[in-house]
């Protein structure tokens, strides 16, 4: 096996939504963005000033190093230190290791710089990269010419060629060219050059690309479909850990015709980084045979062990993970704990600041002021409505580093986003809590004299409360769902612990079924706490009995 | 009269009002003296309620003046909460805290706007209910009495906060008819304690025996203003004429 493979040359499609938002952002242009984009400016181009004068990094001493630890024999996760993994550092208790990791050590060592492993999603890299988040990526990342637009790369690491899966009981199994492939139900990953080309098979079936390699070989298993396209070491893996499986061994020239930009994979770097010219001195410094023999050594420590069946594997992948789905399904829950009761709040403040009134005769100011308040405020809460979470969490984790400088992390990031746009949802609802109640009480208290604020928290509020407390729940309920979509900003939730088990040990039925078996432990417990909180606060009408026995009425003598 | 300004505690000042384009109320005069108990009648939609919610500012008014005591309460930097204070509201629907004890009810605007103590406030807050006969009830929640009951609590409510002046509009309107008797004594108690009061109504009874002024309002205008009996023996207008023979009935009747 001599090449090296690229890993999927999948266009960053979350870094551009995030720079068009970015971009909308800016065109709204109120004065204030304009001095942004200055003081960004700024930021962007003295990060690259202190990266040249005071060290190599953007932490002095430190490497932090880019990848999915998910994309065996490349890179993956695993839960002790054996065979020379690393910890990952966003990753309490996950080691990574592969072909990836290795030459990461190498690199590290030989620059006198401590690594770090920062495990993040593919599409995060470039943007994570770019924004000095990471300060390489190592990620089995093919130097493509649209990356080397965003990005520069070192020389090449490892390069390969690419075969296709199939069964060992197809007939397509002892396939040496791609003529022998005729008439097959071929696949490959989204986005990738893997998928263009299947069209060099005569007289493939193409069939709809799919996201992942575990998602392709299930596919394969279950029969439907003949193969998919991947490159070497991928597919090394993935026969080591299914032995049912076996990949094609073409004839000298008779596989498919590749460009070495595709099938080379190299280090990607920020544009300008001084980092190119030291790696590619130490890259030049590992012969081919060095990275052959890694890369088989990498592979045949992610092989597979003994067939077990299913409930066996459910079994050993709990014994062997359950630490890390209790770490994933903690952070969850802290996440949607906390956010959800921050939202709220967020949603209170919102709601009671709309709703104040302001006379327009007598004070002319503040009602401008407060009716500009209140634009803010629909606006936030129709853009934060309006727009997928998934999307904000990109836009203001990295968007804060790249423009203000702020550094989150990805957890903080996460109690943000999550708050802000549970904050949007709940204003409404509060709202309408508060609308719900009759105001005929709050003209009571207005002519009584008591403040708006006042008036809502003694007695708008607490009743508007009672009211919209299921709605609240369920939003709670939605929120411990709805955090796996933060796995895009590498938060360790439950969803992002369960993908890289799923792409650590090729179980992704195995592993998904463990995630929603816990996911909907958690949803059910948590709706039937509510219902018993909310049995209780109407019974308590009822125990709120007057204490005295109701005597007749006495009138008093005119 | 200079003896008459000095106990003048509201002075409606040619007070104009519109919703939008409606003019609803068209240059109100009308002064309240202390101790008073004026009575304002008139038909539905003349203006009543929308006057009265002028004189406490839940409306803002849109032309003329209101004083209080002598100081205009449309004047930029008057204390618009300490005056409402000073000025009890008695709503046709009662209006009361839901979330809270009859006591509660009493309790949260004298803490919160005259700045009392809590025990204070408690001890102010049952003294009027035994005076109005419901401090049995401190404990009950609003759901749990009667809407007779209900309007007392309001009148205590108002009176917890140790007004110069009680409006009330429509007081008896909302209640079941065996209850008006014991709302309309509460409120016959507290003129004959001398509590100054505007009282919108249609309790011709209430205004010929109790009121010492009577206001008949006729599309946004005061056309009478003068003692019940002649208001309600020598009306000056037609439209007052036509007004009163629909209730003459009853009041003979009382
Ligand atoms: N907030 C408002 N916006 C628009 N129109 C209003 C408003 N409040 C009152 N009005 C109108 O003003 C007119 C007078 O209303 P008001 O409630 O003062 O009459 P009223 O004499 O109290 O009548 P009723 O005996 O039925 O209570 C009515 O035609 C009513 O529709
Ligand atoms: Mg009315």
């Amino acid at each position: 096996m001599k090449q090296l493979n690229p890993k999927r040359k999948k266009r960053s499609l979350a870094w551009l939504v995030c720079s068009a938002l970015a971009l909308l952002l800016l065109i709204w242009g109120s004065p204030l963005l304009s001095q942004t984009t200055a003081v960004a400016a700024e930021a962007s181009s003295s990060q690259t000033v202190t990266g040249t004068s005071s060290g190599l990094t953007e932490t002095e001493g430190i490497l932090r190093v880019g990848m999915e630890v998910n994309y065996a024999p490349f890179n993956w996760s695993q839960t002790d230190d054996a065979n020379g993994a690393v910890p990952v550092a966003n990753s309490e208790g996950e080691y990574a290791n592969g072909y990836d990791v290795q030459i990461a050590k190498k690199i590290a060592d030989k620059l006198g710089l401590e690594l770090e492993i920062v495990k993040t999603e593919w599409d995060g890299l470039p943007p994570a990269v770019m924004s000095g988040k990471i300060d390489a990526i190592i990620a089995g990342m093919s130097p493509t010419a649209e990356r080397k637009e965003k990005m520069d790369f070192t020389d090449s690491y490892y390069t390969s060629d690419l075969v296709v899966v199939t069964l060992k009981s197809s007939p397509y199994a002892a396939a040496t060219t791609l003529e022998a492939l005729s008439g097959a139900r071929i696949t490959a990953q989204l986005n990738t050059f893997h998928y263009t080309v299947i069209d060099q098979i005569p007289g493939v079936v193409k069939e709809t690309a799919m996201d992942t390699f575990p998602s392709m070989i299930s596919a394969v298993l279950a029969g439907k479909i003949d193969g998919y396209v991947s490159e070497k070491p991928g597919a090394m893996a993935a026969v080591s850990s299914n032995p049912e499986l076996v990949w094609t061994k073409f004839a000298e020239g008779a596989g498919f015709e590749t460009s070495s930009e595709d099938t080379s994979i190299a280090v990607g770097l920020a544009k300008g980084s001084q980092l190119v010219e030291p790696i590619n001195q130490i890259l030049s410094q590992i012969p081919e045979e060095e990275r052959q023999s890694l890369m088989q050594e990498m592979v045949d420590l992610n092989v597979g062990k003994e067939t077990q069946s299913f409930w066996q594997e459910v079994g050993s992948l709990i014994q062997e993970y359950a630490l890390m789905f209790l770490r994933g399904a903690g952070n969850t829950m802290l996440i949607a704990i906390v956010s959800t009761c921050l939202g709220f709040l967020l949603g209170l403040l919102v709601a009671v600041i709309r709703t104040i009134p302001i006379k327009r005769k007598k004070h002319k100011v503040g009602f401008v002021l407060h009716k500009l308040l209140c634009f803010l405020l629909s606006v936030y809460v129709e853009v934060f409505r309006g727009t997928p979470m998934m999307v904000q969490a990109m836009l203001i984790y990295y968007g804060s580093k790249l423009f203000f400088s702020i550094d989150m992390s990805s957890m903080s990031a996460a109690f943000l986003i999550v708050s802000i746009n549970t904050g949007a949802y709940l204003a409404e609802v509060v709202r309408g809590g508060i609308n719900s109640i009759d105001p005929g009480q709050t003209e009571a208290a207005t002519a009584l004299g008591m403040s708006h604020w006042g008036t809502m928290v003694r007695v708008v509020l607490p009743q508007a409360i009672k009211n919209i407390l299921p709605a609240v729940g369920n939003e709670f309920v939605v929120n411990i769902k709805d955090t796996s979509v933060l796995n895009v900003i590498s938060v360790t939730e439950l969803y992002f612990i369960s993908k890289s088990v799923a792409g650590s040990t090729y179980q992704i039925f195995q592993s998904y079924f463990i995630t929603s078996v816990i996911y909907f432990v958690l949803t059910f417990t948590v709706t039937r706490i509510l219902l018993l909180i909310e049995r209780n606060m109407n019974g308590r009408t009822f125990v709120l009995q007057s204490t005295s026995v109701p005597q007749p009425v006495q009138v008093p003598k005119a | 009269m200079p003896s008459e300004h000095e106990t003048e505690v509201i002075r409606i000042d040619h007070l104009k009002k519109s919703f939008d384009s409606a003019e609803i109320l068209k240059d109100i005069n009308l002064t309240i003296s202390a101790n008073e108990v004026v009575s304002i009648i008139g038909s539905s939609g003349s203006g009543k309620s929308t006057l009265l919610r002028c004189i406490n500012l839940l409306e803002e008014p849109s032309g003329g003046d209101i004083f209080y005591k002598g100081q205009s309460i449309l004047a930029p930097g008057f204390d618009e909460r300490r005056y409402r204070g000073k000025v009890g509201m008695v709503f046709q629907q009662f209006n009361l805290f839901n979330n809270l004890t009859v006591l509660e009810n009493c309790v949260i605007a004298q803490m919160q706007v005259l700045h009392r103590s809590r025990q204070e406030a408690e001890a102010k807050s049952l003294k009027v209910l035994e005076q109005i006969g419901l401090k049995d009830y401190a404990k009950a929640h609003p759901q749990q009495i009667s809407g007779g009951q209900k309007q007392r609590v309001a009148i205590a409510r108002a009176l917890s906060m140790d007004p110069e002046v009680m409006l009330f509009d429509e007081p008896t309107s909302a209640l079941d008819p065996e209850m008006v008797d014991e709302v309309l004594s509460s409120m016959r108690l507290l003129a004959d304690s001398g509590m100054t009061m505007a009282v919108v109504t249609h309790e011709m009874a209430f205004a010929r025996d109790v009121s010492s002024r009577v206001c008949f309002m006729d599309q946004g205008r005061i056309l009478e203003n003068g003692t019940p009996e002649t208001v309600f023996n020598h009306p000056q207008h037609e439209r007052t004429r036509e007004f009163l023979s629909r209730y003459l009935k009853s009041v003979q009747a009382k």
